[in-house]
């Protein structure tokens, strides 16, 4: 049952890689992100070098993401105009993304980058999802009214210049703010490996302020953008794609998105957000962990300067 | 009475085995002949490491016993260290320290422990055992600057030469590419010994290099040489090219790839409904 990976060079067990696949294609279509920042850390764990698993899981990610828009498309709930905005800021991200991961990969800090931003982004928007979703679940329960939700966008947003309108969002604004979202994005989609909706969603739900009902499908339409220029770079320019190992994840990956989507009217939007932020805030705290405790040796292989 | 009886073909076998490399027509001397039972190794999408035999002979006219080593190296290629040290608390990487070259795989096999072989002034003149393995390193430590990188050059004069090489053998121990087996080679009968070469899935492709040496009283008294070829092939061999000769066309196919899988999932999803 085991398969030999041409690029990452060493042979895993296909049957537990589809498992896998599934498994987080299910957590991404039930909460509409790519799961991306899941599958890294699991791939690495199972001895996959970590290069090559944050630039092969990128296109677990686009399949996903081009199965969650379509449907949400279907549902007209996807703003094109704003996706498009977002996806140019993040092509700019992943070109200066890539670059700059092979840099620290060179300077040997890669992993260290890798393990700060994990614990630094997951950790914050882990803990701020719970708990805004706990709050908000413990309110229910009390019979408490909702708060009245606080409309106004920060001024900034209106101050800049390059005026866009966007009518499926609801929006009159400048298209930086979505540029630059789309550029962290990208970066951050290079980097970690991941889409970055588990940021996008929030910042553009807080901060942009935009319609909810577009929210969801605009990130992954953007997300599709960006995590396909990230994979054509990392691929043209540090050779770590492996088609094998992205193929054996996509075939459970598909399914098992189809399968969460179906799940998530099951649940209320907010036991969701709960899980969810759980998930990220575990994950980011896993991934930090490994720089605080004692390594088994002190000396590691970097990765060398012909590959 | 005149037909006189034809040659013995065990004459013409000798010349159906590889050549010994400095020993032609001695057979009334001390040598070593050996050969491999795979001198090619196909990694395929089914590769899960190999277990190739060496197996060979010793002519011991001498009365003294003779020992047996078998070395095997894989392809050099450049070592990148970093080291890691605790800052307040967090442990950090170090500047990346490099060897310009030690070999890909390593193995020694042999008949008994290898300093009751030889000497270690012989074992190290030959290159021979994990302790004296040929690691490529400047006199001085200097800087290269590679990638917009900069890294630090072993210098095997420095004071801590020895922890960093020492760590370069138990990592590469750690994932199975240095071996050192003090009983891997078994006589199976008089003068006829077998080993075994393990490579990993992780072994690196290209030409291997195996010596065989056959020692007396501490001295190398023969030596044959033998190449092993690891190699991709197949579908593995064609998708490892074509991410490495057409890396940006390899990219789009696979971005393509994964689009199309979305797309044909929603497509059957949402028919069954």
């Amino acid at each position: 049952m085991d398969i030999y990976l041409p690029i990452a060079e060493v042979s895993v067990n296909w049957p537990t890689l589809v498992i896998l696949g599934a498994v987080v294609g299910f957590v991404s279509g039930l909460f509409g992100i790519g799961g991306g920042f899941l599958m890294a850390p699991i791939l690495v764990f199972l001895g996959i070098p970590p290069t090559v698993a944050v630039a092969s899981q990128a296109s677990h990610v686009v399949a996903s993401s081009t199965s969650g828009v379509i449907r949400y498309a279907g549902q007209g709930a996807v703003d094109f105009r704003m996706g498009l905005v977002m996806a140019g800021g993040g092509a700019v991200g992943a070109l200066a993304g890539v670059e700059l991961f092979r840099y620290l990969r060179l300077l040997g800090q890669a992993d260290l980058v890798v393990a700060l931003s994990y614990l630094v982004f997951l950790g914050v928007i882990g803990g701020l999802m719970l708990n805004e979703s706990l709050t908000e679940i413990l309110r229910r329960r009390r019979g408490l009214p909702a708060p009245r939700k606080e409309r106004r966008r920060p001024l900034w947003l209106y101050g800049l210049p390059l005026k866009m309108k966007f009518p499926k969002s609801g929006l009159y604004i400048s298209a930086l703010p979505p540029f630059g979202l789309g550029v962290f994005a990208g970066v951050l989609s290079a980097i970690m490996g991941v889409g970055g909706g588990f940021i996008l969603v929030p910042a553009m739900l807080y901060v942009l302020r935009m319609r909810a009902g577009a929210v969801v499908g605009t990130s992954l339409f953007q997300i599709i953008i960006t995590t396909a220029i990230t994979t054509i770079l990392q691929a043209g320019r540090n050779q770590t794609v492996d088609i094998v190992l992205s193929t054996i994840l996509l075939l459970g990956g598909v399914v098992g998105a189809q399968i969460g989507a179906r799940f998530a009217g099951r649940f209320r939007a907010e036991e969701l957000r709960a899980a969810l932020g759980l998930i990220v805030l575990l994950v980011g705290i896993q991934m930090g962990l490994e720089l605080f405790v004692r390594p088994s040796d002190i000396f590691l292989i970097a990765p060398g300067v012909a590959d | 009475m005149q037909a006189l009886p034809p040659p013995p073909p065990a004459i013409e076998a000798p010349l159906t085995l590889p050549a010994p490399d400095r020993s032609e027509a001695t057979t009334g001397e001390l040598r070593v002949a050996a050969a491999l039972t795979d001198a090619r190794v196909r990694v395929d999408s089914s590769f899960r490491g190999a277990s190739i035999v060496l197996f060979g002979a010793v002519f011991n006219p001498t009365p003294e016993p003779a020992d047996v080593v078998v070395v095997v190296r894989g392809p050099d290629a450049p070592v990148r260290l970093v080291k890691k040290t605790r800052n307040m608390g967090v442990w950090l990487n170090s500047r990346p320290v490099l060897f310009e070259g030690a070999p890909g795989f390593y193995m020694t096999a042999s008949t008994r422990p290898l300093s009751e072989i030889a000497e270690f002034g012989q074992l190290r003149r030959l290159g021979v055992g994990v302790d004296h393995l040929r690691i490529d390193a400047p006199e001085e430590s200097r800087t290269v600057t590679r990638y917009g990188v900069r890294d630090v050059v072993v210098s095997r004069l420095g004071d801590d030469y020895l922890d960093w090489r020492r760590a370069v053998i138990r990592l590469k121990e750690a994932a199975a590419l240095y071996d050192t087996d003090p009983k891997g080679v078994e006589f199976v009968d008089r003068g006829l010994f077998r080993a075994e070469v393990k490579l990993p899935t992780v072994a690196p492709t290209g030409k291997y290099y195996a010596e065989v040496w056959l020692f007396q009283d501490g001295e190398p008294q023969s030596v044959s040489n033998l190449t092993l070829t690891v190699e991709k092939v197949g579908l593995e061999r064609d998708i490892y090219e074509f991410a490495h000769r057409r890396p940006w066309l390899y990219g789009l196919v696979c971005v393509l790839l994964a689009a199309l899988t979305g797309y044909g999932a929603s497509r059957v999803f949402s028919r069954r409904n």
